[in-house]
């Protein structure tokens, strides 16, 4: 019992375990923000998420997939470790903060989600059905964990996506369209909230496309949502805003999801990742 | 599938996009089972396809208003002129356009402009129900769809603190500008579709698009201009 405790130590001193190489926490990345930026409403809107983000919950969420990672699973029974998210089999470090890309192996530009799905039907064995595939909402989810992991190995990163093969910027050309298209039953666009700084809806400021030092924290997904006591995903944003938009629903690992997320995150281009991140 | 009617009605087409929307609508079965080469299209084509083709929205979900998800996600003429890249406006001559056509839009209510209950206003203006489909429909039977404004704009000061910034503040509204029928019609007109005054406004076209109706409007008016409502204390 006391050996258990002890042996649990060192852990719990080095701090969050799904730490990038870099060695950064995301409150670190968040605080280098702050300081450059000192006139930001929207990075500075909450003081108390701040002061709750060294220990967010999003990190034992983290830790969850750690575990699903590297654990072999699946009618094939091979851990995660075989599967490529761009930079080669099990590299992770930076590997998110330069997806959406291509991938030869299907041919497609891909998002963390489908990525994931895929490696989870295609390598492991998974069928599509099965609730570790399926289930793609909420910190208890397998693919929330496996996100969250995959996505804190990009902590303190600079986002890059690659637009060096024509289908990469075709979806990022369509996601610039996508973006600013008004539509709907009350005429919204993403442009409608996300073009003048320092904007709120209702109480909370909205981050601006324009400046990319917002930027690079909104497109930080996964986050924990604090008013929602959840881990969320960028679908999960992107569906929320579509949905808030009066448009009709939008539906995940869809080319027109792969192609916002494709955009948003260009806009965000060379700037630093935080991740896992906490929002309202 | 393709539809381009302007505020008064009339078909139109504006800049030659909509002139491309309706060739692509008329050569649009694409067999889903065909791979869809998105680099041979330009961004506006690729978007349009993911939106009507790809199987990326829920398009055949019905809306509260009647009619499906496809058409919430097909642009009118002043939608498809206000999607300027970048998020600025369209030219002078456009804009005057639509600013002309939105006046022409605008439905007075039998009887007249009247005021009516400010209380009844509050409630529609703190609202932010009604029109969201999706994965959570918005259901209109069980509750009445407000005019979300409190999502925009600053009114009551009661409400100060989480009330948005993105339209311009109305607390005090007639304690500064009065109640003339000037004003009055100035106010209606706005909610009615307020592209007649402001081109490409982000606000939404509350009577036009039938978001609110006449005795709603009537209501927010109220929250507005009735010297009795906390917008005015």
């Amino acid at each position: 019992m006391l050996k258990h405790a002890l042996l649990a130590l060192p852990l719990l001193a080095a701090g969050p375990l799904a730490l990038a190489d870099n060695g950064k926490e995301p409150i670190d990345v968040l605080q280098e923000l702050l300081d450059n930026n000192k006139d930001s409403k929207y990075l500075w809107q909450s003081e108390q998420n701040v002061m709750m983000m060294p220990d967010s919950p999003a990190y034992w969420v983290a830790e969850e997939g750690a575990e699903l990672f590297h654990t072999p699973r699946g009618p094939n029974n091979v851990s995660m470790e075989e599967c490529d998210f761009g930079k080669g089999p099990g590299v992770l470090e930076g590997a998110y903060a330069e997806m959406p890309r291509y991938f030869e192996d299907t041919g497609k530009v891909m998002d963390l989600e489908t990525r994931i799905v895929h490696c989870q039907v295609n390598v492991q064995g998974f069928a599509s059905d099965d609730p570790t595939v399926k289930q793609r909402h909420g910190s208890s989810s397998d693919h929330m964990r496996l996100q969250t992991y995959i996505a804190s190995k990009s902590n303190g990163y600079e986002w890059n996506p690659p637009l060096d093969h024509p289908l990469e910027k075709a979806f990022r050309d369509a996601g610039q369209v996508l973006f600013y298209r008004r539509a709907g039953a009350t005429d919204f666009g993403c442009q409608s909230c996300h073009i003048d700084e320092g904007k709120q809806i209702r109480a909370s400021v909205l981050p601006s496309v324009k400046n990319p030092q917002e930027w690079t924290k909104a497109v930080s997904w996964p986050a924990i949502r604090v008013g929602q006591d959840n881990v969320r995903s960028t679908f999960h944003r992107i569906r929320g805003c579509v949905y808030q938009m009066r448009h009709a629903g939008i539906l995940g690992g869809s080319d027109a999801a792969i192609a916002i997320s494709s955009f948003w995150t260009d806009q965000a281009r060379g700037n630093p990742a935080v991740l896992p991140d906490m929002k309202r | 599938m393709y539809k381009s009617i302007d505020q008064s009605g009339k078909l139109r087409t504006i800049a030659g996009i909509g002139i491309l929307a309706a060739a692509l609508a008329t050569a649009s079965s694409v067999n889903a089972d065909e791979a869809v080469d998105y680099t041979k299209m330009t961004p506006e084509e690729a978007a349009e396809y993911m939106i009507f083709e790809s199987g990326s929205f829920n398009l055949s979900q019905e809306m509260q208003e009647g009619g499906t998800g496809r058409e919430r996600m097909v642009q009118d003429d002043l939608q498809k002129a206000c999607s300027v890249i970048g998020g600025g406006k369209p030219d002078a001559d456009t804009l005057a356009e639509i600013s002309k056509a939105a006046r022409e839009s605008i439905e007075y209510p039998e009887g007249g402009i009247k005021l009516g209950d400010w209380q009844k206003g509050y409630e529609l203006a703190w609202s932010g129900f009604g029109f969201r489909v999706g994965h959570n429909f918005d259901n209109h039977e069980t509750r009445e769809p407000g005019g979300n404004c409190y999502n925009c704009h600053k009114l009551a000061p009661q409400r100060e603190i989480a009330s948005g910034t993105i339209g311009p503040r109305l607390t005090g509204f007639a304690k500064d500008r009065g109640t003339d029928e000037a004003t009055v019609k100035y106010v209606y007109e706005m909610i009615y579709n307020p592209h007649a005054y402001f081109p490409c406004t982000y606000m939404p076209r509350f009577g036009y698009k039938k978001l609110l109706t006449q005795e709603q409007i009537s209501h927010l008016m109220a929250y507005i201009l009735d010297p009795e409502s906390p917008v005015n204390q």
